[in-house]
């Protein structure tokens, strides 16, 4: 009984709709704009949320920088006491593969932007890095060609590279690289393998851009006590040994490589992805709340709208009320009849809002080349301010229709 | 009977925290907490609103819904773990308006 007298309500709802097209339309315009706004912020947010989340992710969570520079976002960040630190050192990595007990794999990168060459072919600022042999055990990378060093080739410092997809495109577009010699900063080099794509990352650590080559090969044209080749150690803790576990280890041998005194400074830093992940909530916090209060201003005009609009359609149909009533039409009825227009109105808004934010972001996708879409959880949030909205603002107008005398309600104009 | 001075403050006081709570529904601190938490705050939010409506046209069903989502809406704050400041000024104004809404209620009228 219940159902049959809702879905009358909503087929009456809908002739009124259906009645005034362009009152319909302008009306629920205000809440497609709310939608839109709202869901589309939520939804680019999202997507830079998880590009760079993705990114930070694979440097591993389980992996410790030891660098030079400590990575901290804050804005008093005390650079003075940190620029005369040395920078971390070859040998220091040897130490620390010897004594470290808690790391499944310790390995050095350093690296530069350097021109690579293949016959006339030559990419400008390509990363070449120098790396130790265990890298491969800490950065996750496929081949799509070829292979990876051999511990004999790294150590001894064989002039082999890797490249990434990126520079095999531009300087191989119509070959296969391996086996090719290219040249880094005039230094020949030959190619045993391609990385495979990665895409664009926010972070900028794609591999797509990088040459990597055994660090005895790379002092050819990188210099390592240099801090302009960044050099890094990065330790990977072993499964079921924590962070700060393997950095309370990391620390003490550390300390006793570079002779410090006991209750000294240390002089050398020991990052974790965590403080990246750290320094970008604070950023997605704002704009996902800048997002919000634009959105939430368009809603609140929305819902104003949508109000406005069901108190002319209840003075409007004043008189249609009083001759339900007559028949026999509970106070409930008319209730849901005013109710599923309000709520029906600003559903089909909140339809187009989203779809609006769908071919928005279709298009944006292929322009910044990043992943970005409609998740489930946007699209119900969208659906449920739209409903909410609707029934907020309908209800008051849909109330008052319901407890109009009927006698008095015939006889109005 | 007309409507009380003290059910038209506790009214205005209903649609104004409305205004102020209807857009934490899609706030990022309730949307992290999951899918259909917006969905469920957004119900309680909505309810308070028609409640408050109730009320000011002096009806039972005002008082009813009134205290249900009073209710709902406490219990809610407590499974998402949200109780700060807001969320014991919440419950006892929440209790002293309904002990006075209860006082009114015989005289309130019974139909929709």
């Amino acid at each position: 009984m219940l159902w049959v007298l809702f879905k009358e309500s909503l087929f009456f709802a809908w002739q009124s709709l259906v009645a005034n097209k362009l009152r319909s339309f302008l009306s629920l315009l205000g809440i497609t704009i709310g939608i839109f706004a709202i869901i589309l912020v939520f939804t680019i947010v999202d997507g830079l949320e998880s590009n760079i989340r993705g990114s930070i992710q694979s440097l591993g969570n389980n992996v410790v920088y030891i660098q030079k520079w400590p990575w901290d976002f804050g804005p008093d960040y005390p650079w003075w006491k940190y620029i005369n630190r040395p920078v971390p050192k070859y040998y220091e990595l040897d130490e620390l593969q010897k004594r470290c007990k808690s790391t499944e794999a310790i390995a050095y990168r350093m690296g530069k932007r350097r021109t690579i060459k293949y016959k006339s072919n030559s990419i400008q600022n390509a990363v070449v890095a120098g790396i130790s042999h265990d890298f491969y055990k800490i950065k996750n990378f496929d081949l799509t060609s070829g292979r990876y060093f051999t511990q004999n080739e790294t150590d001894a410092g064989y002039h082999l590279a890797l490249i990434g997809a990126s520079i095999a495109e531009g300087l191989f577009p119509n070959e296969d690289p391996v086996g090719k010699e290219i040249k880094i900063s005039g230094h020949k080099a030959v190619v045993i393998g391609v990385i495979k794509k990665e895409g664009e990352s926010l972070l900028g650590i794609s591999f797509d851009y990088q040459v990597i080559t055994p660090f005895n090969f790379a002092r050819y044209f990188l210099d390592p006590k240099s801090e302009n080749a960044d050099p890094i150690i990065y330790a990977k803790a072993k499964p079921n040994i924590s962070n700060a576990e393997m950095m309370g280890e990391l620390t003490g041998i550390m300390r006793a490589i570079r002779k410090l005194k006991p209750m000294g400074e240390p002089n050398f830093a020991l990052n974790e992805t965590s403080l990246i992940s750290k320094g970008f909530d604070g950023l997605f916090d704002i704009i996902g709340t800048a997002g919000w209060i634009i959105g939430g201003f368009s809603i609140l005009v929305g819902g104003f709208g949508i109000a406005n609009i069901m108190f002319v359609s209840v003075r409007e149909r004043t008189n249609l009320i009083g001759i339900q009533k007559s028949l026999g039409a509970k106070n409930f009825f008319i209730l849901v009849q005013f109710l599923g227009e309000s709520v029906m109105l600003s559903t089909i808004g909140g339809f187009f809002g989203l779809l609006l934010t769908y071919i928005l972001t279709a298009l944006g996708k292929d322009i910044i080349d990043m992943d970005i879409g409609l998740t489930s959880t946007n699209i119900i949030l969208g659906f449920t301010i739209s409903i909410l909205i609707g029934i907020i603002s309908g209800f008051i107008p849909a109330y008052s229709a319901s407890q109009l005398d009927p006698v008095e309600a015939i006889r109005s104009n | 009977m007309g409507r009380p001075k003290i059910i038209t403050f506790i009214c205005i006081i209903g649609y104004l925290s409305v205004v102020f709570t209807f857009p934490q529904v899609f706030s990022p601190q309730i949307k992290k907490l999951g899918v259909f938490i917006p969905a469920i705050y957004g119900i309680l939010v909505a309810a308070n609103f028609i409640a408050c409506v109730g009320l000011w046209y002096f009806k039972q069903w005002g008082v009813q819904l009134y205290v249900i989502s009073v209710f709902a809406k406490l219990l809610f704050y407590i499974l998402a773990n949200q109780q700060g400041f807001g969320f014991y000024f919440n419950l006892v104004s929440s209790f002293i308006f309904i002990i006075i809404l209860l006082r009114f209620y015989p005289k309130m009228n019974q139909n929709l």
